[in-house]
């Protein structure tokens, strides 16, 4: 019993605290709301991690149809990812609480920002597709006044942009649910597939092929891969910097999980491996991480250039898990949790420059480092860590991520892999190193006595420096992460 | 002659009630006609649900004879599980909407006209219900006519100058056109068999195929049958009447137009398909691919046309169009998968479509009457319960789970699923593309609703409604959600129903 009240309460908790700053007057006030907002992400993470602790449950909640049911199941998978999800919201909300004095209609983002969460934690702990898509579907939704909070005409555009590959994506992942229904009698996810013991005809695999590829990328419009990748770099920069760092750093991986509840759970590695999707979607994701960097090298406007950079990374991702292997897989859901943790400070960075200086463009950046010094350090580090510079924890994901492709027997792809994602590395540090650079050595020629120090708000440093803390610390003892992966791994592959 | 229970004779007493109640209407006062019509159609649908729980206990279907004139000759009724889930839906919809658009029914007809509203709903109502029950074919032309006229009439009654004259002009010759074509199968169905039983008829049309004799005809008939009413029912390319027709009337008008007396040509349709000519002749025939071609453009151009619509009543019409294509989709699959989805579709938007135009009736109210999008903004806000019930019924236009539009969605592409190759990828394509093009428009307007903008004109209209449009409001959100949640139910009453067609 404990076990299904903790479950809904991480999902409903987020939504019971929108639901109180909406309705109850005294929340206007921005102080008291600022608290009750922090209590709710507090709340929420203390149950997320007390979900972790306890084992596996599922609960149906009601019968669409015989089909349909719409069932809610914990598993590894899921404390994997929901941990992931509220820890990241709670940083990103300490964040928030200073920035947003900029912007208006408080009140609006943090509704919206609060049940996006619930959405998301709801998304982690799906047991069937019918409940994941409706979960994404909402998702999508709730997170859309996110990109159009400042209400201009761009943002507007970008936010219908984001709904529309959305609900395209979500659509064409939508097949999988018909095909799979219509071929198996078992709807849940299951580690390792629900396909194995159903024999079928050569027309029907190759259906459902076609179905798995197309969900793929599907899905894959969330995570920003191509050729769906259009709306993440128009979206994410527009909206406010900590909506931004969550629509990056977690609802991207969103994308993610449903790819590997598709891949993994449903349809199945044996069923996919050694298929011509396997090989295509290694081509895309390969594409798109060195179509990533290449247009995140050549975008000047800082945030742009971290969504480009988010294209790039999050498919290192899918990368690491179109390889079908262990040691890739190990990568992936590293460079999960990694990409969210560096790329939540750079957006956080991002987002403290423009709160304290308006600038935007990273060729103003000159001497920032020594007016923000803190902002700057956080910058740095993880940059490094992006670039994947040991012992930071950028280089543990990336290892395995090679030695996973290297170990694979199908060429060319297995030698192809580690080259692109070299030379992306080598984008990537050039994209982010310039602007270090440029922030800590203006040159002979700048005028240090202009120079004024800015203040840095403590809400807005205290979270990048527990992110940039943990972005080493789990660079040097990666073992806790891999022994929960080793156990997620040991039931799917 | 066996003996008939009481309540077998309610699909009888609903017709003749509903007819004889329009005349009456025409000599009362507007208030008074309102009540009686209310009350009228009231007892029509708790009428329809006995019967209904009636023929879903005994799990058959019976034929009731009118003037006891037996088979050939007489005329009849043929009341089973599928039609009088149709007539009690029909019916609670039409209160509902009647209910919902209330006080608009009273602001846009004529002071002394009023009452003449109420006439044509009841004489509406009662060719609905014909069209469901009848098992004459030729009955059943008789009612479509008066189907055309009283729709015609009540889109006429909001008189606003000379474009209310043009649509409905526009909509009785299509109507008209569609009707003869339908006569014209009749005729030539009647030549080539002597019948206008749907039984006898059935029988006939069986022989001539087993002996080979008269094909081409027979085709010529399916498909003025089909033509015919699919005009009727606004089909893709004979959708171009609908748009300004439902636009332009009253928002009762539009609900009960879009929701219902489409569908009822649809129903004719399903049954002809199934009683008279088999579905195994349909297949062999192929008229059903155009159908289904049809379909699949309707879905998408409907929704093209209606992403760049200002007006909302408009785009709701446009919206209309696309959701008749997913009918079509199914009807035109010609199997009993597809043909149950597109009853559940039939259902479903009947459940969606009147409560999107009640809602936009009350959004109009507090827009200072306007139906342009940029006065819309903020709408949501100032009317706080139409906008979360406009929300509801978009958000299951576009089909997510829980909501009514997901659980047709999931039969279509089952039924897609099981009939297979060409038809099966065409179908998913369509349906994909729809999704996405429903939330193109859908989804804007929602978010219209909720955002304010600086020069908003109508900041301090504040919503007063009556407490009955609360209500329906509410039980209008319920049904979406029962589609939703418990499709099933209704699928087996449906395909019980089909099932006693035979």
């Amino acid at each position: 019993m404990i076990q299904e009240v903790l479950m809904f309460g991480a999902i409903l908790i987020p939504m019971i605290g929108a639901l109180i700053i909406g309705v109850v007057p005294i929340f206007k006030d921005d102080k008291k709301r600022n608290i009750c907002i922090f209590i709710s992400l507090v709340l929420t993470l203390f149950i997320v991690i007390l979900n972790c602790l306890y084992g596996d449950v599922s609960v149906t909640v009601l019968r669409l149809s015989e089909k349909l049911p719409i069932l809610f199941k914990k598993d590894l998978m899921s404390k994997w990812f929901t941990m992931l999800c509220s820890f990241m919201w709670l940083m990103v909300g300490v964040f928030s609480f200073e920035y947003i004095k900029h912007e208006e209609n408080r009140n609006r983002f943090y509704i919206f920002y609060l049940l996006t969460l619930g959405a998301i934690l709801g998304l982690g702990f799906a047991g069937n597709f019918v409940t994941l898509y409706l979960c994404f579907e909402f998702m999508t939704f709730l997170s859309m006044p996110l990109v159009l909070h400042s209400g201009t005409k761009e943002a507007i555009q970008a936010a219908k942009k984001y709904l529309y590959y959305s609900i395209f994506g979500a659509s064409l992942g939508l097949l999988n649910l018909f095909f799979i229904s219509y071929y198996s009698p078992i709807l849940e996810f299951l580690p390792g597939g629900v396909l194995n013991n159903i024999s079928l005809t050569q027309n029907a695999h190759t259906t459902l092929l076609v179905v798995s590829f197309l969900s793929i990328i599907g899905f894959g419009a969330k995570a920003g891969m191509f050729p769906l990748h259009a709306w993440l770099p128009t979206a994410h920069p527009v909206a406010p910097a900590p909506a931004s760092a969550v629509l990056s750093g977690v609802i991207t991986k969103a994308g993610v999980l449903c790819i590997i509840r598709t891949v993994y759970y449903l349809f199945g590695v044996d069923f996919i491996r050694g298929t011509w999707v396997q090989y295509a979607w290694i081509i895309l994701a390969l594409i798109t991480v060195f179509m990533g960097s290449m247009l995140a090298y050549n975008e000047t406007i800082f945030k742009k250039r971290l969504a480009y950079s988010s294209v790039s990374q999050v498919s290192y991702i899918l990368f690491g898990l179109a390889l079908l292997n262990k040691i890739a897989f190990t990568g992936a859901m590293l460079h999960m949790y990694f990409h969210s943790l560096i790329k939540d400070v750079l957006f956080l960075t991002a987002g403290a420059i423009i709160y304290l200086t308006h600038k935007t463009n990273v060729k103003d950046f000159k001497a920032m480092g020594k007016r923000m010094p803190i902002v700057m350090w956080c910058f740095t580090i993880a940059s490094l860590s992006l670039i994947g510079i040991p012992p930071l924890s950028g280089f543990i994901s990336k290892w395995y991520l090679c030695v996973g492709s290297l170990s694979l027997n199908i060429q060319p792809y297995a030698i192809l892999g580690p080259i692109v994602l070299i030379i992306s590395a080598l984008l990537t540090a050039g994209y982010l190193f310039t602007i270090t650079i440029n922030a800590f050595f203006p040159g002979n020629d700048f005028d240090y006595n202009s120079l004024e120090k800015i203040k840095e708000p403590k809400l807005m440093t205290i979270p990048m420096i527990i992110l940039t803390i943990l972005i080493v610390l789990f660079g040097l003892y990666p073992h806790g992460l891999l022994n929960i992966i080793n156990s997620i791994v040991g039931t799917i592959l | 002659m066996e003996h008939l229970a009481f309540c077998q004779n309610f699909p009888f007493f609903t017709i003749i009630m509903t007819l004889s109640s329009g005349v009456i209407c025409s000599i009362l006062k507007p208030k008074k006609a309102m009540y009686f019509q209310c009350i009228v159609i009231f007892a029509t649908f708790v009428m329809s649900l006995i019967t209904l729980l009636f023929t879903l206990s005994t799990k058959t279907s019976y034929a009731f004879m009118m003037g006891h004139f037996p088979a050939p000759w007489g005329n009849e009724l043929r009341i089973g599980p599928f039609e009088s889930l149709m007539a009690t839906c029909f019916s609670g919809i039409m209160l509902l909407s009647l209910i919902g658009g209330m006080s608009h029914i009273f602001e846009d007809t004529e002071e002394k006209k009023t009452n003449l509203y109420f006439c044509m709903i009841s004489l509406l109502l009662s060719s609905l219900f014909a069209l469901i029950y009848t098992n004459d074919i030729f009955t059943g032309y008789v009612f479509v006519e008066i189907n055309t006229i009283t729709s015609c009439a009540i889109v006429m009654l909001k008189y606003r100058g000379g474009k209310t004259i043009v649509a409905t002009t526009r909509y009785m010759v299509m109507s008209l056109l569609g009707s003869g074509l339908f006569l014209l199968g009749i005729t030539m169905l009647y030549d080539l068999t002597g019948h206008l039983l749907m039984p006898q008829l059935g029988q006939a049309v069986n022989l001539l195929v087993e002996s080979n004799q008269y094909m081409f005809p027979l085709t010529v008939i399916i498909g003025l049958f089909s033509i015919g009413l699919s005009i009727k029912s606004a089909l893709f390319p004979f959708h171009t009447w609908l748009p300004d027709a439902h636009g332009n009337a009253t928002a009762s008008s539009s609900a009960i137009l879009s929701g219902l007396v489409l569908k009822g040509y649809i129903i004719l349709l399903i049954k002809i398909f199934y009683r008279v000519i088999g579905l195994d002749v349909i297949e062999v025939d192929q008229v059903t691919n155009i159908l289904f071609v049809f379909g699949i453009l309707a879905m998408i151009i409907g929704s093209i046309k209606a992403i760049s619509q200002q007006d909302i009543k408009k785009m709701l019409a446009y919206s209309s169009v696309a959701q008749i294509g997913y009918v079509y989709l199914g009807i035109g699959l010609g199997t009993n998968l597809g043909i149950i989805a597109a009853s559940l579709q039939i259902l479903a938007h009947a459940f969606t479509k009147p409560m999107l135009f009640v809602c936009s009736g009350g959004l109009m109210d507090v827009s200072g009457g306007s139906k342009q999008a940029k006065d819309l903004s903020g709408a949501g806000y100032r009317d706080k319960l139409t906008g979360v019930a406009f929300t509801i019924g978009g958000l299951s236009m576009v089909g997510i789970p829980l909501l009514a539009g997901f659980s047709t969605k999931f039969n279509l592409c089952m039924a897609a699923i099981e009939y297979g190759n060409i038809k099966m990828i065409m179908a998913l394509i369509a349906i994909i593309i729809s999704t996405v093009l429903n939330a193109m428009y859908y989804l804007p307007a929602i978010f219209n609703l909720y955002h304010v903008r600086h020069d908003d004109s109508f900041k301090d209209v504040k919503a007063h409604y009556h407490f009955s449009y609360a209500i329906v409001l509410v039980i209008f959100i319920l049904l979406n959600f029962s589609i939703g949640i418990f499709s099933d139910t209704y699928e087996s009453i449906i395909s019980m129903g089909l099932s006693t067609f035979g």
